[in-house]
């Protein structure tokens, strides 16, 4: 069977190497990809959308409805990993363990059995490592940076390389961090279960809501034209406006969704400490 | 308003997939509402849009208000006007057939699969709807991600023949975009009228060649083509009820038409079947595809798996039709995709209803259940002679076409795998009313000697309201097969085939 495998890639291969022989050369002026739709792009982007950043304005309003899907296809798989994984009933453990912060000390509380009223106590699993205080701080140190720099790759999209899905994906990775850094129970702490998969819908709701706001507006699906009456702009800045709308929604979207996942992959869907 | 159904027909499945996702925290009760809203206003806006094509012709839909080739269009024809009704329609009727069966499963999980599940149509609509050979893509990873997601939701082996799935239709789906970027570099265009505009000049290029054969070997892998079809037996199989009876009677379909769609508009019938000469060894296949399908699912004791080896074959027959070259074939092969979506899903219909009330739908369990469910077994005939091809069910009309196709291009084999096929179909389908009827149904309490009659335990009404409205479908479509075929079909397929 390995062999059968190997055979087929190497014939696979081969016709794509064969193939690729009537490819234009490499970065060939004259190639169709550079002559036939770049031209228009690279001239009339400013004109048409008012958006510096030619791939933003690619990717967000002439191709609008691909990123539109892209961005559901990220939803999808956060909303699959959560179907599959995420367990509601819970096979109720006999006792849980709660870990007294300034001693150390663990307790082990039985079934029905309460806690004395304290805040210093943390709930943990039975298989508990202990957090590394310089990681911990370090960690706590940057994440308020990294979450600027998100909302700054997020926001300056229209003239410099980012975006939503990048900054999105950057606002997701300091949640994850805290999570690591810490535990799981800490970051849902601040990011509720509920709140993280409600975002993740209202994210892709944003960007399809434009696109049906413009609809009801009376132009086509996702025209950002037709919102120059509600933002008071004329119907050129009116699209440089949608695609900022529409990267805020891909930004939460990715970020929830991200979140989502990680939360659901690294504990198995029990949301314990995860990791 | 009818202007804007074609984006209607995706984006409302789209916005409700969303809030139902909302609902799902908030009140699962709204869920199921949602669900049915959302396709009936996909499903009306879709039959509606056939009948604006059917007075005027192409419906060519921007989105974002930019012209194709810069931006993306939406072309509506007869041929995926006809694929969209089919879609939402067989969508709609799944969605109310499996909420007990939904209920019963996963009581806590409604909000989620309810939004995949609408996802799934929404992916598929847009396959078929798109002009653009990229946004086709992005559609696709919607529908197989969603698909994956639905399958592994099934008990026991489901995940293991997901993951399974997902590396097969991982593969299925890089090849089709690699297909499309090695068209992209030579043509410029992502738009499908537009690439065909400029292939003309570029038909003896190695490179068009090489994109055709691999967006035709992706698109096999996705509709389970024979020597690439391992996957889809146990992924259908292990699947959830309310999974399988959507995505078996739709996204092999749905990828036929993507591969037709490839024949007839982007490469054009003279590339496909003169300049390129593939097609007698692309029937062959899929002779051999019909017979290794039949005669696999001979072997079957599981009334499901049995049921995905026909599918196996059926894609067989769709294929073989497409490729033979003739209009009377690829009408075959078009009318098929209707017919067959419809059959497939009154068959996993009354399945779903069976593994509902006895909980399995291995042979053994199958006894005696004429007397138990008879109108799920009523509805579950009417599905398989339609399978089988007898008048006046819609099946045997295809089946006539695809033969008559076969005896025109005087491709024989094809004929006689048609042929055996439907043999085997009898043999199969009246194997399973034997076990139904005649066996008694077994007493788990051993007492063999006092046969109580088995009462009456029919699935809900809710479960077989939409189960005769299909078998009623199979029947109507058979009977207006010549309508179907002369004002729509007609027109799907280009001047230039004969």
């Amino acid at each position: 069977m390995k062999i059968i495998g190997l055979i087929v890639a190497i014939l696979v291969g081969a016709l794509l190497v064969y193939a690729a022989a009537d490819f234009p050369a490499w970065s060939d002026p004259a190639s169709p990809a550079s002559t036939y739709l770049s031209p228009h792009f690279i001239e009339k982007t400013m004109e048409e959308t008012s958006v510096p950043n030619i791939v933003t304005a690619v990717l967000a309003d002439y191709r609008g409805f691909d990123t539109m899907f892209e961005t559901t296809v990220i939803f999808s798989a956060g909303m699959a990993v959560f179907l599959l994984l995420r367990t509601f009933r819970r096979e109720e453990p006999e006792a849980r363990h709660y870990r007294h912060v300034l001693t150390g000390v663990t307790l082990r509380v039985k079934e029905g059995g309460e806690l004395p009223p304290s805040d210093d106590f943390e709930r943990i699993d039975s298989l508990w490592t202990p957090h590394d205080l310089i990681i911990k701080t370090v960690c706590r140190l940057l994440i308020p940076f990294i979450q600027l720099f998100a909302l700054y790759v997020i926001a300056h999209g229209h003239h410099s390389p980012g975006g939503g899905f990048q900054g999105g994906v950057i606002l997701g990775a300091s949640i994850i961090l805290l999570a690591i850094s810490q535990d799981l129970r800490t970051a849902v702490k601040r990011m509720a279960e509920k709140l993280d998969a409600l975002l993740c819908s209202v994210g892709v709701l944003i960007y399809a809501g434009t696109g049906a706001l413009c609809l009801l507006l009376g132009l086509n699906f996702l025209d950002y034209s037709a919102l120059a009456s509600v933002l008071h702009v004329d119907s050129i800045m009116a699209r440089s406006h949608g695609i900022l709308i529409v990267e805020i929604g891909v930004g939460i979207a990715v970020m929830c969704t991200m979140i989502w996942i990680y939360n659901n992959v690294s504990s198995g869907g029990k949301y314990n400490q995860g990791l | 308003m009818s202007l804007q159904y074609p984006a209607l027909i995706v984006v409302v499945p789209l916005l409700s997939a969303l809030v139902i996702s909302i609902a799902g925290w908030v009140n699962k009760r709204w869920c199921f509402p949602i669900t049915v809203a959302a396709l009936a206003v996909a499903a009306y806006s879709s039959v509606g849009l056939l009948f604006r094509v059917l007075d005027e012709g192409v419906i060519v839909y921007k989105l974002g208000g930019w012209d194709p080739p810069m931006g993306i269009a939406y072309y509506v024809d007869h041929l995926n006007g006809l694929v969209l009704a089919v879609v939402s329609i067989v969508a709609l009727l799944n969605a109310i057939a499996s909420k007990k069966s939904i209920e019963q499963e996963f009581p806590e999980k409604i909000g989620p699969f309810y939004t995949l599940y609408v996802l799934m149509v929404t992916g598929l609509l847009g396959i078929v709807v798109t002009g653009d050979a990229f946004n086709l893509y992005v559609l696709l990873e919607i529908a197989a991600l969603t698909g994956y997601g639905l399958i592994a939701m099934g008990g026991g082996r489901g995940p293991l023949s997901a993951l399974n799935y997902l590396y097969m239709g991982t593969i299925g789906a890089c090849f089709y975009l690699l297909g499309v970027g090695y068209l992209y570099i030579m043509t410029g265009s992502l738009n499908m009228v537009d690439i065909a505009g400029i292939l003309p000049d570029l038909y003896q290029s190695k490179a068009v060649m090489a994109a055709f054969i691999i967006c035709m070997v992706g698109v096999w892998i996705k509709m389970a083509f024979f020597p690439l079809h391992a996957w889809l037996p146990n992924a259908y199989t292990h699947a959830p009820s309310a999974s399988s009876s959507l995505i078996a009677p739709l996204v092999t379909k749905v990828m036929i038409y993507v591969m037709i769609r490839l024949i007839l508009t982007i490469f054009t019938p003279e590339f496909s079947f003169n300049i390129l000469a593939v097609s007698k060894p692309i029937v062959w296949l899929s002779v051999i595809a019909i017979f290794m399908g039949a005669i696999l699912a001979l072997k079957e004791r599981n009334l499901k798996k049995m049921l995905t080896y026909i599918i196996i074959a059926e894609v067989g027959y769709m294929v073989g039709g497409a490729w033979l070259g003739n209009r009377v074939g690829m009408t075959g092969a078009i009318l098929h995709i209707a017919n067959d979506a419809l059959m497939t899903l009154c068959v996993f219909l009354a399945v779903g209803n069976i593994v509902y009330k006895v909980k399995g739908a291995e042979f053994e369990d199958l006894q005696g259940l004429f007397r138990k469910m008879p109108f799920t077994m009523g509805a579950f005939i009417i599905g398989a002679i339609s399978m089988i091809g007898v008048p006046p069910t819609c099946g045997f009309f295809s089946k006539w076409y695809l033969i008559s196709g076969a005896i025109q291009a005087g491709h024989y084999g094809f004929m006689v795998a048609l042929l055996f096929s439907s043999l085997v179909n009898v043999v199969l389908f009246f194997r399973v009313f034997e076990i139904c009827f005649y066996e008694p149904f077994s007493d788990h309490h051993g007492h063999g000697h006092d046969r109580h009659p088995e009462p009456m335990d029919e699935a809900p009404v809710t479960m077989l309201v939409p189960l005769f409205i299909v078998a009623a479908i199979l029947v109507l479509v058979g009977l207006y097969t010549g309508d179907i075929v002369n004002h729509i079909i007609e027109f799907a397929i280009p001047k230039g085939l004969v």
